[in-house]
């Protein structure tokens, strides 16, 4: 089922017009190709807080192609931008600080609050972002950026660093109606070089579908090279569940951007299954993965046809929803067996025999109903909730590989599963996040391809939520 | 065991020195020279440059041609040249295409031939006719009467073929405009964005506009053109100089003209360069053969560099790229260029360029340098104006900054001159000249 407040511009002209108090979502502005050389190109980004990561951010934006507006209480703050600038032609503009000139707007707001000590510092997010937040454009981009609250000495500090993701979330649920999203960065201290690919990312529209949430940039797994463009050229890419919905988004995505896809389903999937392959030039790989002789087949078929792998997605998964009073055995073991059972023993396999290659990058897929607990899932959150700790775990193991291990919990997006749901809960479902609507398979997969590109390496064991900003889970 | 071989004589290392060049007038399009297609102008000043040089037709190994619009039917210029004007039947032809540059692509393949020992004596240069671009059909409209074009007919066929035909408007012929393929953008709207992100004022590129038509209508009336500009016989009278040139033009007549590409924009027909009709011939040689023939070498390559940046950025920027490359490779640095001539396709580019090569920060960013390449003396930058005031026929271009360096540094004591041009598709090409004793 469409959504009718967001696809028909009858129903949201008449909503309008009629002053009905329904907030029509704001349809987001989502990317259309691969990976551009200029993600950000002629975006008019206002950078502001008191942070030492000017220098950074000076050349990160200017060579995504963003116009740089810089806030500070004199034109001194342009220093660092000025050279960028030149190289990029991208000439920053100064803006007092605590006020934003009559009539000017902007697509992104940067907050650089790496440099803030105590909790009073906290107000500067206020003092730079009050002039400015009614100012952003529709689909409008807000990042927040920190140092992580657990690196820091006195308490006080933690305190004022933590702060910074309280406040981007509730940020978030103010401004998601205008279809702008918010979220929060923490870099730790010597990662600044890996801030670009995640900045890039965050500020364009492939990230239409994830707020509120925090990405931790850490120096933690190997790995140094990034293309802006092409980003997985040569690699190979394996996609569980791929013949369709977010499995099938994905193994798109991967191939646009260079990646040879081998699309792994059920026997009994064959025919949706090669028709991806087929349409993305990719391959088929037809396995049940609860065999048990499932991981051994992978990794040999992996291995032999392809001489390894680069990036791994298990996306296949199952519902087999019953209050824990009523269900079977059989519901249990299968939810949890396919959903966590199967993910662990196939990537145990592909590491033991080395088949994933160094600087690999698995993504597996979680769920916010499996972090916020919801009723007659006591099976699927369980799976669900295991992928978190699972990832957590597995990515300080194989950080020395340069393998990157990370989760993707989707939110309510718009699948053949979702479109089963009875009409009330839908529609109640959708309104729930913070830019009021489902998402749509491609804004996960968009996230999928984000952490499995080379330029990712500075985000691992973090489950990411694309869920508009939902209220559920945290 | 190895079979003992002769020794090869393929690849020798030679240099290639630049005899003499000269082209036609530079020619508004759709003016005088509306009957004279590329191929017609390309033949005039080839025979001028013959003529001139009384070089003996069978000591020419070849001919290298650049053009950007090619005469669809026989695209092969440069040899359609050498029957054209009866020259010996080995005299072998090659056309190149380079957009803008492919004049100066020509030449430095024939400079390339020579030094590689393929060639010793090579006629290079370029020519284009925007009065003659073909109007193309639509893609459509072609495939569509295919079934016409082969084999017989059936009056089914030719009601098929009408059928397709609807609607009008898709099978009418387009015109022709200066677009990029990948972009949609038209180059003048591709300037405007480069004066707006360089920050290049009205007034910078009127005032550069005015410069260059006056310092070549001083070069005009001097005669400093004289010996490498011939006079054309056209249908509607002879023509002896260039005619774009505006000698009398001021800053404040530029001023008052209307931006093209945008409504506040800052980009006119004042300060861009127009369409031309023109051909430029630049003769090559290696040195020995030269002195044995009895020529005096004017100058020769130091180096050349050919880059491309993304079009769809900064389209016309490749020059600020080009020109540090080619010094690099010449071993040389700007500060060491007795003269720097541009091609100027827009007021904007030309100073965006010159903004760039000045910037700290382009230096350390985009080519990886700790100090700028340098600011441009004006006095020594398109001395005798450029393609704004000269005009601009694509191909012949390159060839005819060739020969204008080339002359200047025979004639003045002058050591070296830096050639810098942009092209179409985000490409950017520059070379070094050296005087030669």
């Amino acid at each position: 089922m469409t959504d009718l407040l967001l696809e028909n511009q009858n129903a949201r002209k008449l909503i309008k017009t009629l002053g009905l108090p329904i907030p029509v979502p704001e349809k987001l502005a989502r990317a259309t190709g691969p990976y551009e050389e200029r993600p950000l190109d002629d975006k008019k980004v206002l950078v502001c807080g008191a942070g030492g990561l000017q220098t950074v951010l000076a050349q990160i934006l200017t060579k995504a192609g963003a116009n740089p507006w810089v806030a500070g209480d004199s034109d001194a703050v342009l220093e660092p931008f000025i050279g960028p600038g030149e190289a990029w032609a991208r000439t920053p503009r100064w803006v007092p600080s605590g006020d934003a000139p009559e009539g000017e707007r902007v697509d992104a707001i940067v907050f650089d609050g790496t440099g803030l000590e105590s909790p009073d510092d906290l107000r500067q997010l206020y003092d730079y972002m009050h002039p400015w937040i009614r100012r952003l454009n529709r689909s409008g981009r807000v990042v927040v950026i920190g140092r992580p609250a657990s690196d820091a000495k006195k308490p006080a500090r933690a305190a004022t660093r933590a702060g910074l993701e309280g406040f981007t979330r509730s940020l978030a649920k103010e401004i998601g109606a205008n279809g702008t999203i918010a979220n929060s960065v923490f870099v730790e201290e010597g990662a600044e070089n890996r801030l670009g690919p995640v900045l890039r990312f965050l500020l364009s529209p492939r990230s239409a579908f994830i707020s509120c949430q925090p990405f931790h940039v850490t120096k933690l797994a190997k790995g140094d090279e990034a293309p802006d463009t092409h980003v997985l050229g040569g690699k190979v890419a394996l996609v569980t569940g791929a013949a369709r919905g977010i499995g099938e988004a994905t193994a798109e995505l991967l191939a646009a951007e260079g990646a040879h896809v081998v699309c792994l389903d059920r026997p009994a999937d064959d025919g949706p299954c090669s028709k991806v392959a087929q349409r993305i030039g990719g391959s088929v790989l037809l396995v049940d993965i609860t065999d048990e002789d499932a991981p051994a087949r992978i990794a040999n078929e992996l291995k032999e046809r392809f001489g390894g792998v680069d990036v791994v997605v298990h996306n296949a998964g199952v519902t087999r929803d019953k209050t824990l009073g009523r269900m079977a055995p059989d519901a249990w073991d299968m939810a949890v067996d396919i959903n966590l059972g199967a993910v662990i023993r196939i990537t145990d396999r592909l590491l033991e025999d080395e088949v994933l290659r160094p600087g690999g990058r698995i993504v597996c897929l979680s769920s916010v109903s499996g972090i916020a607990g919801n009723r007659g899932q006591t099976n699927y959150s369980a799976s669900k909730a295991g992928i978190v700790g699972f990832v957590e775990a597995l990515a300080v193991r194989v950080a020395k590989k340069g393998i990157t291990v990370n989760a993707i919990a989707p939110g309510f997006i718009e699948t053949r599963l979702t479109s089963a749901m009875p009409v009330a809960i839908r529609e109640v479902a959708r309104r729930m996040s913070a830019v009021g609507q489902g998402g749509k398979p491609e804004d996960v997969g968009q996230a999928i391809t984000f952490l499995a590109t080379p330029g990712a390496v500075g985000v691992t064991g973090a489950t990411v939520r694309v869920c508009g900003g939902a209220l559920m889970g945290a | 065991m190895k079979m003992a071989r002769k020794k090869s004589s393929w690849g020798k290392k030679q240099r290639a020195v630049i005899v003499t060049g000269v082209r036609t007038p530079f020619v508004k399009a759709f003016g005088k020279f509306l009957e004279l297609d590329s191929i017609d102008l390309a033949d005039i000043a080839v025979k001028s440059l013959l003529e001139r040089t009384d070089l003996p037709h069978e000591e020419i190994d070849s001919i290298v041609w650049g053009g950007v619009i090619l005469p669809a039917l026989a695209p092969n210029i440069a040899r359609e040249v050498a029957l054209d004007l009866r020259l010996p039947p080995t005299v072998e032809g090659m056309t190149c295409t380079r957009a803008c540059a492919s004049g100066l692509q020509a030449v430095t393949l024939a400079a390339a031939a020579i030094e590689r020992g393929e060639a010793d004596v090579v006629i290079a240069g370029g020519s284009d006719s925007t009065s003659n671009a073909p109007l193309n059909l639509p893609q459509k409209a072609v495939h569509a009467l295919a079934p016409l074009a082969f084999g017989k007919a059936t009056p089914a066929d030719y009601l098929g073929v009408l059928s397709q035909m609807m609607p009008i408007t898709e099978i009418l012929p387009k015109m022709p405009k200066i677009a990029e393929r990948t972009t949609g953008e038209v180059m003048g709207e591709s300037a405007e964005s480069m004066a707006r992100r360089n920050e290049i004022t009205r007034q910078a590129q009127d005032h550069f506009a005015e410069r260059s038509h006056h310092r070549a209508a001083a070069a005009i009336a001097s005669g400093r053109f004289d010996d490498e500009v011939t006079a054309v016989e056209a249908s509607g009278g002879g023509v002896y100089a260039d005619n774009i040139v505006r000698g009398d033009t001021t800053f404040e007549k530029l001023s008052k003209l209307r931006p093209v590409f945008a409504k506040d924009g800052t980009v006119t027909a004042g300060n861009a360069s127009p369409l031309t009709d023109g051909a430029a011939a630049v003769l090559l040689m290696s040195e020995e053969k030269a002195r044995a023939l009895g020529y005096k070498p004017l100058a020769a390559f130091r180096s050349w560099a050919y880059v491309g940046v993304d079009p769809a950025d900064q389209l016309l920027i490749g020059p600020a790229l080009a020109m540090p490359k080619a010094l690099d490779r010449a071993g040389m640095e700007l500060k060491d260029m007795s003269v720097v001539d541009m091609h100027e396709a827009f007021a904007a580019q030309v100073l965006s360029v010159t903004k760039a090569l000045a910037s700290k920060g382009f230096a350390e960013v985009r080519l990886g340098k700790s100090k700028p390449v340098g600011e441009i003396d004006e006095d020594n930058f398109n001395i005798y104006g450029g393609s704004l005031s000269i005009g601009h026929p694509f191909g012949a271009t390159g060839a005819r900054m060739v020969t204008t360096m080339a002359n200047e540094l025979a004639s003045t004591g002058k050591e070296t001159a830096l050639l810098g041009i942009c092209a179409a598709g985000g490409l950017g090409a520059a070379a070094v000249l050296e005087a030669v004793d």
